[in-house]
């Protein structure tokens, strides 16, 4: 049962990440009171990590463990939430140009819930995309907080939800483990399945949520620290 | 550009590289340059007292080592330019003044994804580098990304 | 020599930052030691006919830092293993800031995972890697 949940983040079974899931898990639970999330989404690139199995480590933890995928499309990257047999058919995931009109409106037809995350990022974020080309029927929300981005990527997801009226969530696109859950989303409803899951992000009634720590204010120039060559 | 090559190109050798003896200098000139202060790095003496017995490099040195062929002659260009995408390196044994390493290149894995500068190829190097006693010291995992 | 030893560390220590202002000529020094000393990394003319936006740090060079920064935390700790991955080209004449955190500990062998990283001022972090070091032990 999970109301607070990092809808995207990546596992050892993606390329570029280095995170056991234990030890995702074990970080969360020494962070609790500044992260208090209760359930992870495990989104590869590229690939739904089918032999996954998370059950002993949900027990274990007392967190739910769903699982997912990131693939690449001609639009940008996208979420795939409630990945069955049918999606990893139809679309083969490790193209990364995907059509994101078909991946959308297919996904959504066959059970699941395609989501583009990252918007705001140049190149593979769906507002460059939507400078030039018409912009995709179907999309019910985008990732209007993301763990990975730079400056000035979030918060230009903001116009796009306006104009569009799109649902928003919140995820860490954590590669590392202590990048786990500094960014989140928080639903009205509690997740309990991949199927309660899909549902709620269709339905609405979920909003991202940052746990990530105030920045100080750093001088424009720092002390050097006397070592041998200056550095 | 579609990403399409002879895969038989995986895995085969397509360089050894022998290396001129490392020095104490050049050990102690890239400890310097990272503004190491570790003394197995930088005290000969101190060094000497402690558990390598000797001046040792810092750890990231044979990422220097850079091949006579830096990929094979007949890999295809994926991209117009290329960086480095990052390393993954495995110690196995330290370097030391004196040390003459060979290093040999593999192509370990060829993909492709997506980030935000475009369409990216990755072209993953594998070199293992020994020393004189054929002791293997590293393997070092060289991702450059082409676009 | 401030030897941390296996039973004093603990999962969710952070190391102690480096935080510091990255100068072209310290990057040039390495590029030079490194036997690196081509245009993108020592000049911003030659660099910009790359395509970059000005000269860059070697990745490698931003590798050798973040080891440095395991080396500052724990002289004793012999890193076995650091894969870094270079997410941004990492721009001299800036703040830059060396961060890590012990993420796990294995008892079997006495050793520690560490998450570390690179970040400007903003947060934005250009390099992020793991590393994995062998620390001795009280016994």
């Amino acid at each position: 049962m999970a109301r607070i949940l990092d809808l995207h983040l990546h596992s050892e079974a993606s390329d570029d990440s280095r995170a056991p899931v234990e030890a995702y898990l074990k970080w969360l639970a020494r962070k609790r009171d500044e992260r208090p999330l209760e359930g992870l989404v495990l989104t590869e690139h590229r690939q739904f990590n089918n032999a996954g199995d998370y059950r002993e480590l949900e027990d274990k933890y007392g967190m739910l463990i769903l699982k997912a995928s990131e693939v690449e499309t001609d639009y940008g990257h996208v979420l795939v939430y409630g990945v069955n047999d049918d999606i990893l058919k139809r679309f083969d995931f490790k193209n990364v140009r995907l059509p994101a009109q078909e991946v959308i409106t297919e996904v959504a037809r066959m059970g699941g819930i395609a989501m583009p995350c990252h918007p705001g990022r140049p190149t593979i974020g769906l507002i460059e995309h939507y400078q030039k080309k018409p912009p995709i029927e179907g999309v019910v929300g985008v990732e209007a907080l993301n763990g990975g981005s730079k400056k000035g990527e979030n918060e230009r997801v903001a116009g796009l939800v306006q104009a569009y009226g799109y649902h928003a969530f919140g995820g860490s696109d954590s590669h590392l483990v202590s990048f786990v859950g500094l960014c989140a989303t928080e639903f009205d409803r509690d997740i309990k399945t991949i199927e309660d899951l899909v549902e709620a992000l269709r339905a609405g009634g979920y909003r991202p949520v940052d746990f990530r720590a105030p920045r100080p204010q750093v001088p424009l120039t720092l002390e050097v620290s006397s070592h041998g060559s200056g550095i | 550009m579609a990403l399409e090559f002879d895969r038989s190109i995986i895995g085969q050798i397509f360089d050894e590289t022998a290396f001129p003896p490392v020095t104490k200098e050049e050990i102690l000139e890239f400890a310097a340059a990272l503004g190491e202060t570790n003394p197995f790095y930088t005290d000969e003496a101190a060094a000497a007292k402690g558990p390598y017995g000797g001046l040792v490099a810092p750890p990231t040195l044979v990422t220097k080592l850079r091949a006579k062929k830096f990929t094979p002659e007949h890999l295809p260009k994926f991209g117009k330019v290329g960086f480095d995408g990052g390393r993954d390196l495995e110690i196995f044994a330290p370097v030391r003044p004196g040390d003459q390493l060979t290093m040999l290149s593999t192509i370990h894995d060829i993909y492709e994804k997506t980030g935000r500068t475009g369409s990216m190829y990755f072209i993953v190097i594998r070199n293992e580098v020994k020393n004189q006693n054929g002791e293997r010291v590293a393997l070092i995992d060289h991702r450059i990304m082409q676009r | 020599m401030n030897t941390l030893y296996f039973e004093d560390i603990e999962e969710g220590d952070e190391l102690p930052s480096i935080d510091m202002f990255l100068s072209k000529d310290q990057v040039r020094q390495y590029a030079r030691t490194a036997g690196m000393y081509v245009p993108r990394f020592t000049d911003d003319e030659g660099a910009r006919a790359e395509g970059l936006p000005g000269m860059i740090a070697p990745g490698v060079m931003s590798m050798g830092l973040l080891a440095r920064m395991i080396s500052d935390w724990n002289p004793a700790a012999l890193i076995t293993r650091i894969g870094t991955t270079f997410r941004s080209p990492v721009l001299p004449e800036r703040n830059v800031h060396l961060r890590g955190a012990v993420t796990q500990k294995i008892e079997a062998d006495h050793t520690v995972e560490c998450d570390i990283w690179m970040e400007n001022d903003d947060g934005e972090r250009w390099v992020i890697g793991t590393a994995t070091a062998k620390v001795p032990s009280k016994g």
